[in-house]
């Protein structure tokens, strides 16, 4: 069969493929323009309806016609022309038909997947929990018994401010700020701390030795401020500011951290895979539990500005809301969206 | 074939698509024009948000921060995976199977750009998409997915005429389709490289080596092969 014999006994077919293609992905932009009704962004496809069965038909026939024209070596623009077919039928086939951000997908999220993927990751959470915390209390003891020692960590001025924040003196953070400077805060907690939060997950791309540096880093920092301020006195003011908010910003800090350990520890003990295609399991996997860490952090940052701050309140009150918040989020954890009984033994391995 | 920078995807039918991801340069000034946009995006919005005092101030802030994480997330799903930027230079982000890119490997790659940045301005990720034929940086690696060149090219067009010939000897399959496309990039080639060619195959025609009418005969080869007989025919 010479190219020219292949391209007229098959062209009908290539034309009809190709008309059909056309339809679908012309149909699409103008949906896009009137997608604020949500409604009508819901039917998209529907206004150019196709037979699914003749597209795949089609689809496979091209291939077949593809895989002999490389075979036989024909023309380019043959075998151009059928590559492009094959390549946007393979993009409509085998599209992924989930409904994207919906409703439904958030709510699945927050209740079911968030939850396990957290589990699934005990043991890097362990560890980044060590490498949090063994610092925080070392620091904080050490600062604890004598102050001077927040001057290996912070320079003068940082820690005058913090005298200053926390302290009794004329600038308590606690002051009655207007409700401008809280929802300024705000902004600052949700720009800054995520973004932290993020680069910790990220530095983890480095055999883990970044998220690593992140979360020492981080508890020395607390541990040095909250001892400082212990042995100067100024322990209510600083434990009553931070014990609501900590319970999901330390959290999602650690959470973060075993992310990104999670990378690292992919790459450096790829198991039976190869280093790349483990990277790629792995941080599909570890991106839920980002997905966690940007709520907690979302819900830190409303509650750093908006409530932490609150001076009107009385400490105990604090410590009680804070007790509550850190087990809501122990439960959340530790319990939520765990399997039915009946469901146990097929138990999603969301490692 | 090598000499390309092609990357392929098999499909579950056994066929190889190509994709042509985008280098460096592309890739940089992709960025570049996001960065500007992102840039006149971030004052604008300032501009309005700007008077409105401490709750302007948290918004702007907050604005920061989803352009600085989200804005390229969000056109790449929302825009056939490509932020203004990308679209300028006809760029795409999809994934290793050339199908579009999902939610979970835009964020992916999204956030893992803090990698990419380090030590400083993409150092890592300038120094991965060298060293590597299909120009991921470290947040591709990981999220399995390419950044490609969306359009293809032509080179191919339309046969000059003459009449058809049969070639002197048998011809393999790879001379057969080096032929062809020889005469199919006639409009693209000077008449001068052309004729060179033509006569670098010469063993396909009998003809001596100065012929004069070297490219004629070999175009009429190229119209032999291609199935077409004529009356010229030897």
């Amino acid at each position: 069969m010479t190219p020219l014999q292949f391209e007229a006994a098959y062209t009908p077919l290539w034309d009809e493929l190709q008309a059909m293609l056309d339809r679908v992905e012309g149909a699409r932009p103008r949906q896009k323009k009137d997608q604020p009704a949500d409604k009508k962004a819901r039917t998209k496809v529907k206004p150019a309806p196709i037979d699914g069965a003749r597209l795949s038909v089609l689809y496979r026939r091209a291939c077949e016609h593809l895989a002999l024209a490389q075979a036989r070596a024909y023309p380019i623009g043959l075998t151009q022309r059928l590559e492009q077919l094959t390549h946007r039928a393979h993009q409509l086939i085998y599209r992924r038909h989930e409904p994207g951000f919906g409703i439904g997908r958030l709510r699945r999220l927050l209740l079911v997947d968030i939850p396990q993927s957290v589990r699934a990751h005990r043991g890097y959470l362990l560890v980044a929990a060590l490498l949090f915390i063994v610092p925080t209390l070392l620091v904080g003891w050490a600062c604890w018994r004598d102050p001077g020692f927040i001057l290996h960590l912070m320079d003068a001025q940082q820690v005058r401010n913090f005298d200053q924040m926390y302290g009794p003196g004329a600038d308590p953070i606690g002051k009655p700020r207007s409700a401008e400077t809280d929802w300024q805060m705000f902004g600052y907690y949700i720009q800054h701390n995520i973004g932290i939060g993020f680069q910790c997950f990220a530095a983890g791309l480095f055999g883990g030795i970044g998220s690593a540096f992140f979360l020492v880093f981080n508890g020395l920092q607390g541990g040095a401020v909250g001892g400082y301020l212990t042995a100067r006195g100024h322990g209510e003011a600083f434990y009553s500011f931070i014990v609501t908010h900590s319970a999901f910003e330390l959290t999602a800090i650690v959470m973060s951290g075993a992310a990104g350990l999670r990378l690292g520890h992919a790459l450096i003990a790829p198991g039976r895979r190869t280093r790349l295609e483990a990277l790629r399991h792995a941080s599909s996997h570890a991106i839920v539990v980002m997905y966690g860490v940007i709520a907690f952090l979302l819900i830190a940052a409303a509650v750093e500005a908006f409530w932490s701050s609150a001076r009107w309140v009385e400490p105990q009150v604090k410590y009680g809301v804070g007790a509550a918040c850190w087990a809501l989020v122990i439960a959340y954890l530790g319990w939520q969206g765990r399997p039915r009984r009946a469901a146990d033994e097929k138990g999603p391995d969301a490692g | 074939m090598s000499l390309d920078t092609l990357t392929t995807a098999e499909t579950p039918e056994g066929i190889a698509l190509s994709l042509r991801p985008a280098g460096l340069v592309p890739r940089v000034l992709a960025f570049a024009a996001d960065f500007g946009i992102r840039v006149v995006m971030f004052f604008a919005l300032s501009a309005l948000l700007g008077l409105g005092g401490g709750l302007g101030a948290g918004l702007q802030l907050m604005m920061y921060f989803l352009l600085e994480w989200f804005y390229p997330v969000v056109f790449e799903l929302a825009l056939a995976g490509a932020t203004p930027g990308k679209r300028m230079l006809g760029l795409r982000v999809v994934m290793d199977s050339g199908l579009p890119v999902t939610p979970a490997a835009s964020i992916i790659r999204n956030l893992l750009r803090a990698a990419d940045f380090m030590p400083l301005l993409y150092g890592f990720g300038l120094l991965a998409m060298l060293w590597r034929p299909d120009f991921k940086r470290l947040g591709d690696m990981a999220a399995g997915t390419l950044v490609v060149h969306a359009g293809s090219v032509e080179l191919h067009g339309a046969l000059p005429d003459a009449p058809p010939r049969a070639p002197a000897r048998p011809l393999a399959l790879r001379e057969q389709a080096a032929i062809v496309n020889w005469a199919m990039r006639g409009q693209r080639l000077t008449p001068a490289r052309f004729d060179e060619l033509a006569v670098l195959a010469r063993s396909a025609i009998d003809a001596g080596a100065g012929a004069p009418d070297a490219t004629q005969r070999l175009l009429g080869v190229a119209h032999w092969l291609l199935g077409r007989r004529g009356d010229a025919a030897r």
